[in-house]
């Protein structure tokens, strides 16, 4: 073939273009540390390294999501211990106080219990930033208040959970409604006596939009002088009957009878009564602690899980995206003494000419 | 022969290697000349004369200027220069669009997008809190953002790709015009003779590869030299004049061809017009197409799920996103239409086409299906309900009228937060005021896993990364595909300098050889004089 000296001052020009280019890539390259700069590079990889970043950013949601719901429940833990020392306390008054019976012993057990029941009713109306935790879904109302017609604490929250989702599709509810920690749960109860023999009876029914257990107690048999009945729906409820039972009064602040005698039996009956519904509400408040810590061993299994996938799917996104530094740079090494060999000979082919032979 | 027919033999070498000298200092001259051909001058020895018993040579001439040449390489050359004209349009347009979805330097939508679910599942876990749901508006407005400025990059891109089809159609007219030009020269200087008017033919060859880098020809030469090239399958060039071609705006504000009054804008497919032409259609039903698309489908199924939600103020029916809106074409000269979403969980978001037959049957047409969407006997001003769009023609309409119906082209010009106001943001399920409850923020939150209808069933996610698949492919595709015209037009541009070019090596012989016959010409010439003088001595 015959060659010219513009062939070779194209294909010189040429090959000098192609090797700069390769050395402008390897030195992106090196600068960004990145593989791949943009989609051409590698459209597979870059697929791959979106749905990475995708999976990896929607595992820092669920995370953020997990630190949320376990903020929240190690909260309501908190308030669910205290609620269930207040329970052993008022259980210590019923059982020391039953019997009580001097005035004055009757007049400070009356008051204990009366700021036993404050108290609860303050921990029912715990706040946690603006969210009243026990309320279901009616989060900016205090979730007991006592209502001054029927003397009655009344549940102003409803039945609902707040969700939140965990990992793709699971979700897990982030509060306790008030239904549950507060209230009872006697169906199926079947009639039992006083120690003194007296017939009670306990009947439950549920406001099925709030969850709410009202329980009335029937103690002695319909007619008697000394038959007596209530109903209580909460803690609150309970520690407020207590109270007044301890001053022989009805919640209301009445007799319960105008006989002393049979008013004073009553109000015993009444605390002894009582003791059924405390156990329950104990035995609920354990129900929920231990509900709290299935949620927090799930979310801790789950947020364990999420940081290892984490862990993953940066590696498989380092390994699609980032580029391997020896190796870039040895090709960098390599492009330039590539340059440098076709400078130094271009410099030789070049200059050669038969003309300069000429004499 | 006399003594003085030496004389006419040594003056015919002299002057053979006189012409000779001069061809090969053109030759050196246009060393660097891009299209220039090496000449050569075809020495043949003159007619003999007959003396006695045989013929006696008289000398030289140079019969010829031959100009090294081969017309296949040279057509071969024209078909690669339109070949890597197109590569190359393609790939600079291709590669902007693509770092418009640059995903790798975190540019497009994936974040944003992502940003604004993890909003939603933020509210979900504080449905009740002012932060989150603040935080939750200021992600969609950079949703929005971002959206508008993919949107306007592409809309850029086109815009220029189509001044650039007015720039290469003014050079393509001034090539033209040369090449008429020099059609009439050579023409002219060649005037029936057998002889070649080698540089104007060059200078013509240089100009017909820089047309086929820029518009794809077809091209013959007449008899008289003369060249025809036509484009489209009308005449560009014809002798010595030279058609117009023109670039006029059609109704979507893209360029099109005209030759000679005729639309020719389809059958360009090579040269950097048919690459503009072809990038742009691609562009626009891909990735602008696509885009709105998605953004459609966003605003759609965030506003069915918004609107049925509670905000903290109770209320309800509360759009997200600024509803969609359908853009209305009329291509008719006595009706007009109006148009409106009915029904927005039934829209296809898909474009519909109106037409009318004869008989004054009007069709709705989906586009992008195909399918008949609705039909039947027209009634000025009775409302048309088709998936989820009514629409109300009036006025009298013929068979050429049509009107066409797009919820796609202003998707992402509307595309707008629409809440203002934190507490209408509807996380909650049910009427009344209850601020704990999630349910629609979590369906909302949920609604990025799960696959949309009219997105062809695949997530947002997951059509979004199409399209930066797609742009990453057609870059990469364009790219390569440079490498390998480029390769091959270097190659056959090596082919043609090997026949064509001028090597210095080889004109520095050639001066030494002729400068050599000059010489001994010239001893010749004293010879001769010196045989006179002995003759003239005697």
């Amino acid at each position: 073939m015959r060659v010219t000296s513009f062939m070779m001052f194209d294909q010189l020009s040429m090959s000098l273009r192609r090797q700069m280019d390769e050395y402008a890539k390897l030195n992106s390259r090196m600068g960004s540390g990145k593989k791949i700069e943009k989609p051409s590079d590698d459209v597979i990889g870059m697929m791959k390294a979106i749905d990475y970043k995708v999976d990896i950013n929607e595992n820092e949601q669920f995370k953020r999501n997990i630190d949320e719901v376990n903020f929240n429940l190690e909260y309501t833990n908190t308030v669910m211990n205290s609620v269930s020392d207040s329970l052993l306390k008022l259980k210590e008054l019923l059982s020391n106080g039953g019997n009580a019976q001097s005035e004055e012993n009757m007049a400070f057990y009356s008051r204990q219990a009366g700021e036993w029941r404050d108290y609860l009713l303050n921990l029912s109306n715990s706040m946690e930033r603006n969210r009243y935790i026990y309320s279901g879904h009616n989060t900016d109302q205090k979730s007991f208040v006592y209502n001054s017609m029927t003397y009655h604490f009344d549940y102003q929250g409803d039945s609902g959970e707040i969700n939140v989702y965990l990992d793709k599709g699971a979700e897990i509810p982030m509060n306790i409604q008030g239904s549950k920690a507060y209230s009872f749960s006697l169906t199926g109860e079947p009639p039992t006596e006083l120690s003194d023999g007296t017939p009670v009876n306990y009947t439950q029914s549920t406001d099925p939009a709030t969850g709410i257990n009202t329980i009335t107690v029937e103690i002695g048999n319909a007619g008697d002088p000394e038959y007596d009945t209530f109903t209580l729906s909460n803690t609150m409820d309970l520690a407020n009957i207590m109270s007044f039972a301890w001053e022989y009064k009805n919640i209301d602040g009445s007799d319960l009878n105008t006989d002393p005698d049979v008013n004073k039996e009553m109000a015993m009956h009444r605390l002894s009564a009582l003791s059924k519904p405390l156990d329950d509400a104990q035995t609920r408040i354990l129900n929920v602690q231990a509900e709290i810590g299935t949620r927090q061993v799930f979310l801790n299994s789950q947020s364990t899980k999420l940081d290892q996938n984490n862990v993953d799917l940066k590696n498989s996104l380092s390994k699609t995206e980032d580029a391997d530094m020896d190796d870039t740079i040895i090709e960098l090494l390599k492009v330039q003494t590539a340059l440098q060999a076709m400078r130094e000979s271009a410099s030789r082919i070049l200059s050669q000419s038969l003309l300069d032979s000429l004499k | 022969m006399s003594l003085f027919g030496l004389f006419d033999v040594g003056r015919s070498a002299i002057f053979a290697s006189q012409t000779a000298l001069s061809i090969t200092g053109h030759n050196i001259a246009n060393v660097n000349t891009p299209g220039f051909s090496r000449q050569e001058a075809v020495l043949s020895a003159t007619t003999p004369a007959v003396i006695g018993k045989g013929f006696l040579g008289r000398g030289v001439v140079v019969s010829n200027i031959r100009r090294n040449y081969d017309n296949f390489i040279q057509s071969q050359l024209i078909g690669q220069y339109q070949n890597y004209g197109k590569s190359s349009s393609l790939t600079r347009t291709f590669g902007q669009i693509e770092q418009i979805f640059n995903e790798a330097k975190d540019l497009g939508l994936s974040t944003p997008l992502m940003d604004y679910f993890n909003a939603w599942h933020d509210v979900s876990a504080n449905p009740e809190g002012q932060t989150p749901r603040t935080v939750l508006l200021q992600k969609a407005s950079a949703l929005v953002l971002n959206a508008k400025q993919m949107e306007r990059g592409i809309l850029n891109n086109l815009k220029n790709t189509n001044e650039e089809i007015s720039d290469i159609v003014e050079r393509v007219n001034s090539i033209a015009s040369n090449i008429a030009e020099l059609n009439g020269r050579i023409v002219q200087s060649e005037g029936g003779s057998s002889e070649s008017a080698n540089d104007l033919r060059d200078r013509r060859d240089t100009l017909l590869n820089d047309l086929a880098n820029l518009v794809e020809f077809t091209s013959y030469e007449d008899k008289n030299g003369s060249i025809t090239v036509s484009v489209g399958m009308r005449n560009l060039v014809s002798g010595e004049n030279a058609n117009t071609l023109s670039a006029r705006a059609n109704e979507n504000g893209d360029k099109d061809l005209y030759l000679d009054g005729i639309d020719i804008t389809s059958r360009v497919t090579r040269g950097q017009l048919g690459g503009l032409i072809s990038v742009r259609g691609h562009i626009e039903s891909n990735s602008l197409k696509g885009l709105r698309k998605l953004i459609a489908s966003i605003t759609k199924e965030i506003n069915i799920l918004h609107a049925s939600g509670y905000g903290l103020d109770g209320t309800t029916g509360n759009d997200f996103f600024n509803p969609l809106q359908l853009s209305l074409r009329n291509f008719s000269t006595g009706a007009n239409m109006t148009a409106s979403i009915t029904n927005l969980s039934q829209v296809t978001l898909n474009e519909y086409s109106v037409t009318f037959d004869s008989a004054s049957n009007y069709h709705i047409r989906n586009n992008d299906t195909g399918a008949e969407a609705a039909t039947g006997v027209y009634v000025s001003g009775n409302p048309i309900t088709f998936d989820g769009i009514q629409i109300t023609i009036t006025g009298a309409v013929t068979s050429t009228d049509g009107f066409s119906i797009s919820p796609l082209t202003d998707s992402i010009k509307n595309f707008g937060v629409a809440v203002s106001d934190y507490r209408k943001i509807a996380a909650a399920g049910t009427g009344t005021v209850l601020p704990g409850d999630n349910a629609i923020a979590l369906a909302i939150a949920q609604l990025s896993d799960e696959s949309i209808a009219t997105l062809d069933s695949s997530t947002f996610m997951s059509f979004y990364k199409g399209l930066v698949s797609d742009a990453g492919s057609m870059s990469r595709a364009a790219s390569d595909s440079l490498e390998f015209d480029d390769n091959l037009l270097s190659e056959i541009n090596n082919m043609r300098e090997s026949i064509s070019g001028v090597s210095l090596d080889e004109e520095a012989m050639n001066l030494m050889r002729f400068q050599r016959s000059f010489e001994a010409g010239a001893r010749m010439i004293k010879v001769t004089d010196e045989l006179l003088q002995t003759i003239l001595n005697l």
